[in-house]
């Protein structure tokens, strides 16, 4: 084998072209992997890319009252270079006691949230007493890459801190339609008008048929 | 031989850690949608739902078409249940059926080469479909009390102030 090639370097100047595929092929090789790398990992920012998440809770209420929906939106945007994995939210501020859960799930959980991506989830709850709740923060919790196995913790921004859950009977007194009110204003109001009407419409019959006996 | 034993046992075990594929989807859901809005911003639109696969698969990576947005499900963090939810402001709201298709890994696929291409998704058939209805929700008498009432006042006084009127003259 080595034979072959030593006569071929005596012999020529030119090198052959298997030589020159064999040479490209290992030089190549190794530039091709190092890229793989680099682009599988983030780039620029060499292998320390990494998912970044931010989570808004918002309750998108006019106002909050005892024995009426309540809905909160929780918005999940990844800031972070890289997709984060096994996201898990979990929403344990409004206990069993306090609160009816009437659509969606408190503790949920994404596969995966890539770059730059935002996501949402919506959950409708009900409370049952009135009076100043404090409103805490749900927690968050990600693999912010693929290679890091230490689990990031976050917290929601929460919005409004502590608020006051208005009682139904409040509520009611102000905004309800208050129909059955004006009925009962309207029939209040029948004997003062009804009473000198009814006096008019007899003595005006009376006098009517008077009148029409009187022509016959 | 036990190389390719090692290959089966690896491949077979990342077939196993993956999601998997579904066959002969069945669903089970349910929605909701605020019937009284009086106190809202905004209108939540819930699904939450059940898959059950004939091939016993758990692990089912799903995909929404929310809105036109195609987007992986939320699941409750021990798997059982999916749920696919958003908010619309009051205004925006409309009455009416919002069929949300949803697709597994492969139709996400299928779904995101034609949405690069600017193509039309609906040509894709989804894995299963759900439905939200929303029926409309209570967001105020359409007149105040008052405003009738101020207005039944006026009417009653001029019929009687005509007919004096009408008496006298």
């Amino acid at each position: 084998f080595r034979g072959i090639f030593a006569s071929h370097l005596v012999s020529s100047h030119i090198m052959p072209v298997s030589r020159i595929a064999l040479l490209l092929c290992v030089l190549v090789w190794p530039a091709l992997v190092w890229g793989g790398n680099q682009a599988s990992t983030g780039g620029s920012a060499g292998s320390n890319a990494q998912a970044r998440l931010l989570v808004a809770k918002q309750i998108q209420n006019k106002y909050l009252v005892e024995g009426k929906d309540i809905v909160v939106k929780y918005s999940l945007y990844n800031v972070g270079e890289s997709a984060a994995l096994n996201v898990l939210l979990s929403e344990k501020g409004f206990g069993e006691q306090d609160f009816d859960v009437v659509g969606g799930q408190m503790n949920v959980r994404l596969d995966r949230l890539a770059a730059g991506a935002n996501h949402s989830h919506v959950v409708v709850v009900r409370p049952k007493r009135f009076g100043y709740f404090n409103f805490t923060a749900a927690e968050v919790k990600y693999q912010p890459s693929e290679e890091i196995q230490t689990i990031q913790v976050g917290y929601t921004g929460t919005e409004p801190h502590q608020a006051p859950i208005i009682a139904l009977r409040d509520y009611e007194k102000q905004f309800s339609s208050h129909m059955l009110d004006w009925l009962a204003f309207a029939a209040m109001t029948l004997p003062s008008l009804g009473i000198p009407f009814l006096l008019w419409t007899s003595s005006k019959s009376k006098y009517e048929a008077i009148a029409r006996s009187k022509k016959d | 031989m036990k190389s390719f034993l090692t290959v089966w046992v690896l491949s077979a075990l990342l077939v196993l850690t993956t999601a998997e594929s579904c066959a002969n989807p069945k669903v089970q859901a349910t929605s909701y949608t605020p019937a009284d809005a009086e106190v809202l911003t905004h209108i939540a639109y819930i699904a939450e739902f059940t898959l059950t696969c004939s091939n016993g698969a758990t692990n089912v990576n799903l995909f929404a078409d929310i809105n036109g947005a195609v987007m992986p499900v939320i699941r409750s963090q021990d798997g059982s249940k999916y749920q696919v939810s958003w908010t619309e402001s009051l205004k925006a709201a409309k009455k009416g059926d919002r069929p949300i298709r949803l697709y597994d890994e492969e139709g996400f696929a299928a779904v995101k080469r034609i949405l690069e291409r600017d193509e039309d998704p609906s040509s894709v058939k989804p894995l299963v479909q759900i439905e939200i209805n929303y029926p409309g929700a209570y967001t105020g008498p359409w007149m105040k009390s008052e405003h009738l009432a101020s207005l039944m006042i006026f009417l009653v006084f001029y019929l009687a102030y005509s007919s004096k009127n009408g008496l006298t003259a």
